[in-house]
């Protein structure tokens, strides 16, 4: 399809076919004259007009196609296919593949009310088929045969993600940006599908309809499995209106190892505990639940191995509980019976003496002081962090700004300073940022982070570091910069109770959890991951698999695959409460569009042959119109 | 002597259209332009005195009476009335080529009925006889010459009857007009000509080899003569209907070039048969059209 960069060119073209509308406008009839001396016109070389006349016309031909074609090269003409097409319109069928459709009969009921929706798109409209769970996959292309759009749609399968109606609408929006266009979302609306303080975001004047697959079947989950020293432990919940009795299955290492039965309420979780120590390899916890939704009737644990990712505290003594006393125990906070995070403590001398191999299990590095911070230690750190490690620097007083730009690699460009006798004075922080996975934990709530008093900070910037929380003064209090394949968190001032009172709040403990597990989720060091935090490579299958770590060349590590709990809540969400989760952005996703489309054109260089046609025309006029004169 | 006017102008064509009648047409004209002539054109053999009158200067010198002069010391013209002397045929064309007329003056056909209207007015005042023959391809109106008075009206009548229609055949009915004239006299033929060349001029000297005097004006239409058509047209013949179109800038050379010649040709071989040969364009005044007859009718007594 023909489509212009820049089509306000075209105009242009228009102007050229004014002479010919003042022409028609103002033609005068033939001329006829009653003549007396016609024998002697006829005894001249009569050029008779109807020749002339062809010849003037295909002479204004020449010059208005001349014309047109320079306003044709003007506006960058290109052929537009893909998302570069914006003149018809689009429905686009989201249908949710999440595994709480995999209950009997659920998902051909979904494939069924998408087949009716590409069956009543309106005539004309291109129609395309997205499928979606933790992720969107654009499974038929916007097309005018909507054969492709039921075929893809008979093709399509439940998975075991979990429903992200975010990721559903942002690839449906790219297919209709520029375009008026309907997103028809096929689901079972499940409240869980939008996370907290989620929001998408819709091209201005798209028409979001949603289609009800309908609720769930009562259902009976697995939604965890803690080995224990002595025990294991799995939870059960039923999300029926019933109550029922679950019968609980434990396999390790795919050999029966005990049954347990638990009884429970109407939408209530309980608790099947296998006494003994688990020795093995892996666990699979099973409950029988023939009617309800498969993929959540098992769940897998590692056994033998920590579920605790380990952190690096860097310290000016290398004693944590002296140096980062907060910090060592908010990191330490987990349930009664386990902690969150193991928690190693060096100072910067001591690293001098580490190796990478030392350095690499770890999930992220806090520097709270470069005190004896030799050079070393800084390239240890540097290496660290290009090869996908976490580095979190908490810019306090004793934190010199300089060795920190060493620590993450050549070419970083972060700046920390303190401003010499800068007197304390309060401030606040603020998410600038709210949706960054370091303020999840604040999305219901953002204001208890300004409950903070901060004293005194430091001065943190970096070219191509994204700000994610400011203070009150408007100085910045936290930034991410890139570093190699790792992360890089900014503190603008420190974690220990010395210029704010950060540790003393509720807000600091999910603060640090969710910063240290933002830093190593660039990285694989848990046990335990759901579907769509697997790794790179792993099959997104529930079950236990082997993966290579990173060193030491060679060797394997177990890790466990399972599918999200939440998606077996069922809870649901009214179309109003959808629709309101939706904004509609004006221009949303027209760059992406125009980004395309000046790609397209760039490739094709039409405007050059219309130039080169215009040449030629025009070369054609001359010799014509010598011959005419 | 040549007739000579004065410094006034003359009528143009496009405001004696206007006038009403024929014969106020013909009047105004003819008056108009004797009364801006030096020397009475007036003249014959034989005439009937009149009246006395006072010389005033301008006045011919050869019409003072000297024995009057020689009694009473007075310088006394004798005015004379004039008698016929002459025999006058106006042969005017009323074929359909002559309805051609451009926006702004007079067509072919009424310029020459006004021409011969003035003409036939002042043949009648100096009391020559005056006749008139309208012909196309044949003789379609024939009013014999006669000097009466009521003569004139006759003429006049006959002149606005006259209509424009079929095609042209010149030399026909100037053979059978020769044929049928047995006085010398004065032919004026009034026409476009656009016929055979050699049949028209062989007719003409059909009335030389009968004695008889011959003017020829040729009245032509300016559009005819100079060609001025711009845009692309569709000529219709205005006898045989026949159509061409055509652009006149690339015709207009070769049909001025062709116009010309024709012009040339009757220029040339009248004049060397004697035959006064006069070229009207109709955006000319009437009155340089019958200072030519006057010339030719001085030079004929």
């Amino acid at each position: 399809m023909l489509s212009f960069l820049a089509p306000m060119f075209l105009a242009g073209a228009a102007a050229a076919a004014v002479p010919i509308v003042l022409h028609l406008l103002k033609r005068e009839p033939e001329a006829r004259v009653k003549f007396a001396a016609v024998k002697l016109i006829k005894e001249a070389p009569v050029e008779y007009t109807d020749r002339r006349r062809l010849r003037e016309l295909l002479l204004l031909a020449l010059r208005v196609t001349a014309l047109i074609l320079l306003a044709l090269a003007f506006a960058r003409p290109f052929v537009a296919t893909g998302a570069a097409v914006v003149s018809t319109g689009v429905t686009v069928v989201a249908l949710d593949t999440s595994y709480s459709l995999a209950a009997p009969g659920r998902f051909a009921r979904a494939q069924q009310l998408a087949r009716d929706v590409v069956a009543k798109a309106p005539p004309g409209d291109l129609v395309g088929v997205v499928t979606f769970a933790d992720e969107a996959d654009i499974v038929a292309a916007p097309g005018s045969d909507r054969t492709l759009a039921n075929d893809a749609i008979a093709q399509a399968a439940t998975g075991f993600g979990a429903t992200r109606y975010r990721s559903a609408l942002s690839a449906a929006s790219q297919h209709l940006a520029g375009r008026h266009g309907t997103i028809v979302v096929v689901t079972d609306l499940q409240e869980n599908g939008w996370d907290a303080g989620d929001r998408a975001s819709v091209p201005e004047g798209t028409t979001i309809q949603v289609v009800d697959v309908g609720a769930m079947p009562a259902n009976l989950a697995v939604t965890a499995v803690r080995p224990l020293a002595d025990r294991l432990v799995a939870t059960v919940h039923n999300g029926g209106a019933a109550a029922r009795e679950a019968r609980v299955h434990l396999t390790i290492d795919n050999r029966p190892a005990g049954d347990a039965v638990v009884s429970l309420g109407a939408n209530q979780s309980g608790e099947a505990t296998f006494a003994g120590a688990p020795r093995g390899a892996s666990a699979a916890v099973r409950v029988e639940d023939p009617g309800g939704i498969q993929a959540d009737n098992v769940r897998y644990a590692v056994l033998g191995g920590t579920s605790k990712p380990s952190v690096l505290l860097i310290t000016g003594s290398g004693d944590a509980s002296r140096d980062a006393f907060y910090l060592q125990h908010a990191l330490a906070t987990g349930t009664a019976a386990d902690a969150a995070f193991q928690v190693t403590a060096a100072s910067g001398a001591q690293l001098a003496a580490w190796t990478d191999d030392q350095l690499s299990p770890f999930a992220a590095a806090l520097l709270l002081s470069t005190r004896g911070l030799e050079r070393h230690g800084r390239e240890l750190l540097a290496g660290y962090a290009q090869r996908g490690g976490g580095v979190f620097v908490a810019a306090g007083p004793d934190v010199d700004g300089d060795v920190v730009g060493d620590v993450l690699g050549a070419g970083s460009t972060l700046r920390i300073t303190t401003p010499e006798g800068a007197k304390p004075a309060p401030r606040v922080l603020a998410p600038a940022d709210g949706r960054h996975p370091v303020f999840h934990p604040f999305a219901g709530n953002p204001a208890s982070l300004g409950l903070v008093t901060f004293q005194s900070i430091a001065r943190i910037a970096g070219t191509g570091c994204q700000t994610l929380a400011r203070f009150t003064t408007g100085d910045t209090a936290l930034i991410e910069c890139p570093a190699g394949d790792g992360r890089a968190l900014i503190f603008a001032s420190d974690l220990n109770n010395r210029w704010n009172d950060f540790p003393l709040h509720a807000t600091f403990v999910p603060f640090v959890h969710e910063a240290v597990r933002y830093l190593g989720s660039a990285r694989a060091h848990a046990v335990e991951y759901l579907i769509a935090d697997a790794p790179a490579g792993v099959k997104r299958a529930p079950g236990v698999v082997t993966v290579n770590a990173a060193r030491p060349a060679g060797a394997g590590r177990l890790i466990a695959i399972n599918v999200d709990p939440r998606e077996s809540d069922p809870a649901r969400l009214s179309v109003d409460d959808f629709q309101s989760a939706v904004t509609r952005l004006k221009d949303a996703g027209r760059g992406a569009i125009q980004g395309e489309a000046r790609q397209q054109e760039d490739q094709q260089h039409l405007w050059q042959y219309a130039l080169a046609a215009m040449a030629v025309l025009l070369a054609a006029e001359g010799v014509l119109a010598a011959r005419t004169s | 002597m040549p007739w000579t006017a004065h410094d006034r102008p003359f009528l143009d064509p496009a405001v004696v259209s206007r006038l009403g009648t024929l014969e106020l047409k013909a009047r105004t004209v003819v008056e108009g332009l004797l009364s801006g002539l030096h020397r009475s054109p007036f003249k014959g053999f034989s005439v009937e005195f009149a009246e006395y009158r006072q010389y005033i200067p301008g006045d011919d010198i050869h019409t003072i009476d000297w024995k009057v002069y020689a009694r009473s010391d007075r310088y006394v013209i004798k005015k004379f009335e004039e008698e016929t002397n002459l025999d006058c045929h106006l042969m005017l064309d009323v074929s359909g080529s002559m309805g051609y007329g451009s926006h702004h003056a007079m067509s072919k056909f009424e310029y020459g009925a006004c021409l011969a209207a003035s003409l036939g007015y002042l043949m009648n005042r100096q009391r020559d006889a005056v006749g008139l023959t309208a012909f196309d391809e044949t003789i379609v109106s024939m009013l014999p010459a006669s000097s009466r008075p009521g003569h004139l009206m006759a003429l006049l009548v006959t002149l606005d009857r006259l209509r424009t229609a079929h095609r042209t055949d010149v030399s026909k009915p100037l053979h059978q007009l020769a044929d049928t004239l047995t006085k010398r006299g004065v032919v004026v033929l009034i026409s476009d000509l656009l016929d055979d060349p050699e049949e028209i001029i062989r007719g003409l000297k059909h009335f030389q080899f009968r004695g008889i005097d011959v003017i020829v004006f040729h009245v032509l239409d300016h559009d005819e003569i100079e060609f001025p058509f711009e845009r692309a047209t569709r000529f219709e013949d205005l006898e045989t209907s026949e159509e061409v179109m055509a652009v006149p800038g690339v015709v207009r050379e070769q049909y001025l070039k062709q116009m010309g010649a024709l012009i040339e040709r009757y220029r040339r071989e009248l004049g060397a048969s004697g035959i006064d040969y006069q070229l009207v364009d109709t955006n000319q005044p009437l009155e340089i059209a019958l200072l030519s007859y006057l010339s030719t009718r001085s030079r004929s007594l």
